[in-house]
């Protein structure tokens, strides 16, 4: 059915009001850039839709330690910011220009892999959304939002309003790898944090996008670095494990076979660019 | 003597050039007129089905409903694009009949008065499909028990009673067994899409028992002709309207939505506008084939190619359209640029459940170079020499008879390749450099 | 199915249409308004064919519903192009040849203002990162990235011979 009604709330509490009244009958589209494609080609034929653009919700700042990124900052936004660099690596990595202007942060984790890349660097940073509703906001690690492909945590009242991501001084790296250099589908994308306990490694992230039904953590590698030096066999076996554990797919863009082999190439690199020593290569 | 060149030599600017950057160069669906409907297509999902009903009922309810149409409307349903040129038989179903081919064969026109209107009456018509096996490779195709594509012989085109285009010079059996070595090679190609940046579209406009059609085609003849074909309707009565193509590179060749279009014109008395979504142009329309290539050489120890084998498979998809001539393009020029004393080609156009193939810029020529002069690489491998010189050793020249019987008069590899090495710096030896393709002193090397 | 009333900016004039839900900005430039210089090559974001500027920001105006545009200013083609004469970015489109069919130069034109709005004088890599949303499949770019480079010249002053 052609859509009868565009809900435009102007605040998060209009926004819930409208989510609450309509409950699962309603659409909710952020940039529009994963919803649009699918209404225009009737593909999707939604008859409320609830736009977010105007509900005040972008803007990011600093607060405690933390980043603030509003659920509908767009990647162009998420471009501007410094404090966490390695989002502004994803957000470049992220589709067109003219898209990023689209684009949300928020609207990155609903998308189905092979997109979702900024997702995958916000995964590897321990980041976590809120998730509101008209009765309560409640604060999710996003490696607990994911449940399975194109589902999630989220409730049928529940809005993402905010995602928080920890500030700290470890480089994180992020790699993506398509089949051009700009506006591609992900082959396959890593983006991997090491914290340091003197010259061992005491924790490791390793997020891999378009490596699963959702951005997944590759938890065996991680294991395996941990108390490591991070030396040229941690490397290797680490490698290994992440593409023995991901679970890559088919699509236009790649085989099962061909991602799974570019995940341990590209975990690889990733991980040589926080060894220690790496600090002087071209990143 | 003459007057100065005004044109030749100088650039000179694009007549189309300040409608192109000002945005008023008017492409075919940039067109609006009064009452003008929308047509969306019902179309299959699966690749090899039995059509067994058609329920329009929950789309007619749909606001903004016209009206369907499904093959039973259509006055000639059957048509070939090649007839034109005597290509036979009408394989090609405007509206499915009893049967689907390939996913995404359209089944039944819907006429509305707004895209969305369309979009939602397809979405609402119920198909009831026996779904049958479907065969998705071109050698699959030709084993025995393969399903049946065509409904009207075999898996293959038929060429004058044969199910290959053939290509006979000399002996090859007898050249290979005399040869020093034999180089075998297969090749294969996947489909490509022409993704051209305006998709596939028209508007057929009824102006007093006539018909207007804005049409998008690289082939405003093709589209008149066969929809004049098609609808029954003598030509005097179609006046088509062409010559500004969003990019084509061969996919707009084929006569896919003028004439549901232009039907539907007639049947409803109103505009009606057919405009592929990306989606359809890049799942329905045309492809270029997907191909496999073997080869066979037989080469003395010095680098002389005494025979070649060609046994090519172009996956036509579900329906023929362009690709029978393609395989005809591709026999012709199957052996290369060299001379190749005895030769043998079977050129196969096959049919299989998948999405149609058609023209595409040197399409049967395009394939045949590259698994050629890969061919031709391994070749100078196999007996020692450079990718160089195993080429200007066997160079064809004028005055050589081709494969297919004709009299080679415009022989350039050799001149292009000296032009090509002086160009990237490659030093080429005394006897290359002194090399023509002027005709041989002994005439053509026949049975050398 | 209610229509409602939207007014935003377009080329500096205030205009106001009513649309039924949802309608995209690109639907009402081409099928309300007869602006079709805007163009419509895959209504999925991912052409750059009907790309427009909002507020001076390249958008997608295929996956960009009209009641987001409210209030705001949208320049198109027909904007930007003078009474008199061409853009500079249009006439470097035409001294460079950097069209054949002509279907994405205007989203292409669009793209490349934004671009020396942002950036005047960008580097190759800059332009590249820039136009890798709008897709040609006649000319290979080359001629396109020329065409920048020329306006970019011409637009600073110095420089207003073709590139080549």
């Amino acid at each position: 059915m052609t859509v009868q009604a565009y809900l435009l709330p102007r605040s998060l509490p209009e926004a819930l009001g409208q989510l609450a009244q309509h409950g699962l009958d309603v659409l909710v589209m952020a940039g529009g850039t994963v919803a649009m494609p699918l209404i225009n080609d009737g593909i999707s034929l939604p008859s409320v839709v609830m736009g977010l653009r105007l509900a005040g919700l972008d803007g990011v700042e600093r607060a405690n330690g933390r980043l603030r990124i509003g659920a509908t900052t767009t990647l162009t936004q998420l471009l501007q910011q410094n404090a966490v660099p390695v989002l502004r690596e994803a957000a470049r990595n992220t589709a067109s220009w003219s898209i990023r202007n689209m684009g949300t942060v928020g609207g990155n984790l609903f998308t189905p892999p092979p997109g979702g890349d900024v997702a995958v660097a916000l995964l590897a940073l321990d980041a976590s959304v809120t998730l509101s509703s008209s009765r309560s906001a409640r604060v999710v690690s996003l490696a607990d939002f994911y449940t399975g492909f194109m589902t999630n945590e989220l409730a049928p009242d529940e809005l993402l309003a905010e995602l928080w991501v920890p500030i700290s001084n470890e480089p994180t790296a992020f790699l993506k790898y398509g089949r051009k250099h700009a506006n591609t589908p992900a082959v396959v994308t890593v983006a991997a944090r090491v914290t340091w306990d003197g010259p061992t490694v005491a924790d490791a992230r390793i997020a891999l996008g378009a490596a699963g039904p959702h951005p997944i953590r590759a938890r065996d590698a991680e294991r395996l670095l941990v108390g490591t030096d991070l030396g040229t066999d941690a490397i290797a076996a680490a490698s290994a494990a992440a593409a023995r554990e991901c679970e890559p797919f088919t699509d236009a863009i790649a085989t099962e076979w061909y991602r799974r082999r570019m995940v341990g190439l590209f975990v690889g690199r990733a991980l040589q660019q926080l060894a220690p020593g790496a600090a002087t290569e071209d990143r | 003597m003459t007057a100065p060149l005004e044109v030749v030599g100088r650039s000179v600017e694009r007549s189309d050039a300040v409608g192109h950057v000002t945005g008023r160069t008017r492409f075919a669906a940039d067109r609006a007129f009064p009452g003008m409907l929308h047509l969306k297509m019902v179309r299959s999902p699966l690749h090899h089905a039995r059509v067994r009903g058609i329920d329009l009922s929950e789309a007619e309810r749909v606001p903004g409903f016209v009206r369907a149409l499904t093959a039973a409307d259509v006055p000639h349903n059957r048509y070939t694009i090649l007839s034109l040129i005597g290509v036979e038989p009408e394989e090609e179903f405007v509206l499915a009949e009893d049967r689907v081919r390939f996913k995404g064969e359209a089944i039944v026109a819907i006429v509305a008065e707004t895209e969305e209107a369309a979009m939602e009456a397809v979405a609402k018509v119920r198909l009831d499909l026996d779904e049958l096996p479907a065969v998705f490779d071109v050698e699959e195709a030709l084993k025995p028990g393969a399903p049946i594509v065509t409904h009207w012989g075999n898996n293959t085109f038929m060429y004058e009673g044969h199910p290959c285009r053939r290509v006979r010079l000399g002996d090859v059996e007898a050249a290979f067994a005399r040869a020093d070595h034999i180089v075998e090679g297969v090749y294969n190609s996947s489909p490509i899409e022409h993704a051209p940046l305006e998709t596939t579209g028209c508007i057929a406009v009824p102006e007093g028992g006539r018909f207007t059609v804005y049409t998008n085609t690289q082939a405003l003849y093709f589209s008149l002709d066969n929809t004049s074909i098609i609808l029954q309707v003598p030509g005097n009565r179609l006046h088509f309207i062409g010559g500004t193509v969003g990019g084509g590179f061969g996919g707009k060749v084929d006569v896919i939505v003028e004439p549901i279009a232009t039907l539907a014109a007639m049947k409803t008395g109103r505009p009606v506008r057919f405009v592929y979504s990306r989606s359809e142009e890049m799942q329905v329309s045309s492809t270029r084939s997907a191909w496999r290539i073997y080869l066979k050489d037989g080469v003395t120890a010095d680098g002389r190619i005494i025979a070649r084998k060609v046994t090519s498979y172009a996956d036509s998809g579900a329906y023929s359209r362009q690709t029978p001539y393609a395989l005809t393009k591709h026999a012709a020029n199957a052996a290369g640029p060299y001379a190749i004393p005895n030769v043998s080609i079977d050129a196969y156009c096959v049919y299989t459940n998948r999405q149609p193939t058609s023209a595409m810029r040197g399409f049967g020529v395009t394939m045949a170079s590259f698994a050629l002069e890969v061919q031709m690489d391994r070749i100078a491998e196999t007996v020692g020499l450079d990718p160089w010189s195993i080429r200007f050793l066997n160079a064809y020249r004028n005055g050589d008879m081709k494969p297919h019987r004709k009299l080679a008069d415009d022989a350039t590899l050799i001149e292009t390749m000296q032009a090509a090495a002086a160009l990237v710096g490659h030093e080429l030896t005394a006897e290359q450099q002194a090399m023509t393709s002027a005709p041989r002193a002994g005439g053509d090397p026949g049975g050398r | 199915m209610a229509s409602t009333i939207v007014t935003f900016e377009l080329g500096g004039r205030e205009v106001e249409v009513l649309v039924r839900p949802m309608t995209t900005l690109q639907s009402v430039l081409r099928n309300q308004l007869g602006q079709t210089a805007t163009k419509d090559g895959c209504r999925q974001g991912g052409c750059g064919s009907c790309t427009v500027l909002v507020d001076g920001e390249p958008m997608a105006s295929c996956l960009l519903p009209i009641e987001d545009v409210a209030g705001r200013r949208v320049t198109t083609l027909e904007s930007l192009t003078p009474a008199e004469g061409l853009h500079p970015v249009q006439q470097a489109f035409v001294d460079e040849y950097a069209f054949q069919c002509g279907y994405c130069t205007p989203g292409m034109v669009m793209l490349s203002k934004a671009l020396l709005d942002h950036d005047p004088a960008p580097n190759d890599e800059a332009i590249g990162q820039a136009l890798a949303g709008n897709l040609c499949r006649c000319t290979g770019y080359r001629p396109i990235v020329d065409a920048i480079r020329h306006a970019s010249g011409a637009m600073s002053g110095h420089d207003t011979e073709p590139v080549r």
